[in-house]
């Protein structure tokens, strides 16, 4: 077998409560090679390690206390202290209700991820915010990734909401 | 996620839309672009990669599963103390790895216990204690049970789960009402 290939210059952030989960998702961070995997137990530290160590991806949990992973991701998207308000974001959850998946998509986060995890799963995840970077949106009330994988040019409608956002401007 | 609807009843265009800004991911500092991502893009589809990964996880299952029976006794406690919000937490936490533990109809009957108590408490109603004592008591079976992977742990988690559906189907609890204050 070939030896692992080491990605010393990729950082990493995995914020969890639960002490078994960070071990875990730190063990198979290491597995493919990444060795600079920062912690944190909740939102609140988890901000100081974003801003202090500028870690390229964020695996976060949901529920958390004080500071849970929708706040976290508000705050490092629409806060002046944010190093990256780009920065992509997992949300590794066991929560899978709707209210609670569209809670952390108009939060912000770029992939969500369920609860049991598997190794192939999250690195399917990992590699899709590599591969596939989504566009930005900024508009009132919400910027983060744009909220569709696939948006169709020539749509023209039915309109389900009346704040749509209607002829996009590219930057 | 919503999803585009043919009906013809819904609004056009509106007159006066706010326009938005989007901002391609070559206009800020993606991931994409980092020195490494081709590179690091192949090992994560590799085979390799996930046969150490299957190796890691394995290496932590006893960790996990002596974790998942922590979480049960508490949540047992949490059942004396009749905390349902307490019984909450702890199954969420035993359906967050209990698979990855090995465990794999426990952490689906924690699931369920999950999503009832959480639509009951949403809907403002009393959770049932006969339901719920009955997943309590599959979830600590399940966990201590040496053949915890047999398909009679799919069945029982599956015959809990019609039991959760259509006890919230009484409930008349719709997926997309709003949580209560």
């Amino acid at each position: 077998m070939n030896q692992a290939v080491r990605f010393d210059d990729l950082k990493a952030l995995i914020v969890e409560d639960n002490p078994h989960m960070r071990t875990l998702l730190r063990a198979l961070l290491n597995a493919i090679g990444m060795t600079r995997v920062f912690e944190a137990s909740d939102g609140s530290t988890a901000f100081d390690v974003v801003r202090d160590r500028k870690p390229d991806f964020v695996l976060t949990d949901l529920s958390m206390m004080p500071v849970d992973g929708i706040d976290l991701t508000r705050e490092m998207r629409h806060s002046p202290m944010s190093p990256n308000p780009y920065i992509p974001i997992v949300m590794v959850t066991g929560h899978t209700e709707r209210h609670r998946v569209e809670a952390a998509r108009d939060a912000g986060v770029t992939e969500f991820l369920a609860k049991p995890i598997t190794a192939h799963n999250l690195y399917t995840r990992i590699a899709e915010i590599v591969e596939r970077p989504r566009s930005f949106v900024r508009c009132d009330g919400y910027f983060g990734p744009d909220r569709r994988r696939r948006r169709e040019e020539s749509y023209t409608g039915p309109w389900r909401r009346h704040e749509d956002i209607d002829d996009i401007a590219l930057q | 996620m919503t999803s585009r609807s043919n009906r013809s009843d819904l609004p056009g265009p509106p007159k006066r839309a706010r326009r938005g800004k989007i901002i391609p991911a070559t206009a800020y500092p993606a991931l994409a672009r980092h020195f490494h991502a081709r590179e690091l893009v192949r090992v994560l589809r590799s085979e390799d990669a996930i046969a150490r990964a299957v190796r890691v996880v394995k290496l932590k299952q006893a960790e996990l599963r002596g974790a998942v029976l922590d979480h049960v006794a508490r949540m047992q406690q949490a059942a004396q103390a009749g905390d349902n919000a307490a019984i909450y937490q702890q199954a969420h936490e035993i359906r967050g790895f209990a698979a990855t533990a090995g465990m794999r109809a426990t952490g689906r009957i924690a699931d369920g216990l999950c999503k009832y108590l959480d639509k009951a408490a949403r809907s403002d109603a009393a959770a049932d204690p006969a339901l719920v004592t009955l997943h309590l008591s599959a979830i600590a079976r399940g966990a201590h049970a040496e053949d915890e992977e047999s398909r009679w742990g799919d069945q029982i988690a599956e015959e809990l789960a019609a039991l959760v559906a259509r006890t919230l189907a009484d409930l008349n609890v719709s997926a997309t009402s709003p949580p209560s204050a």
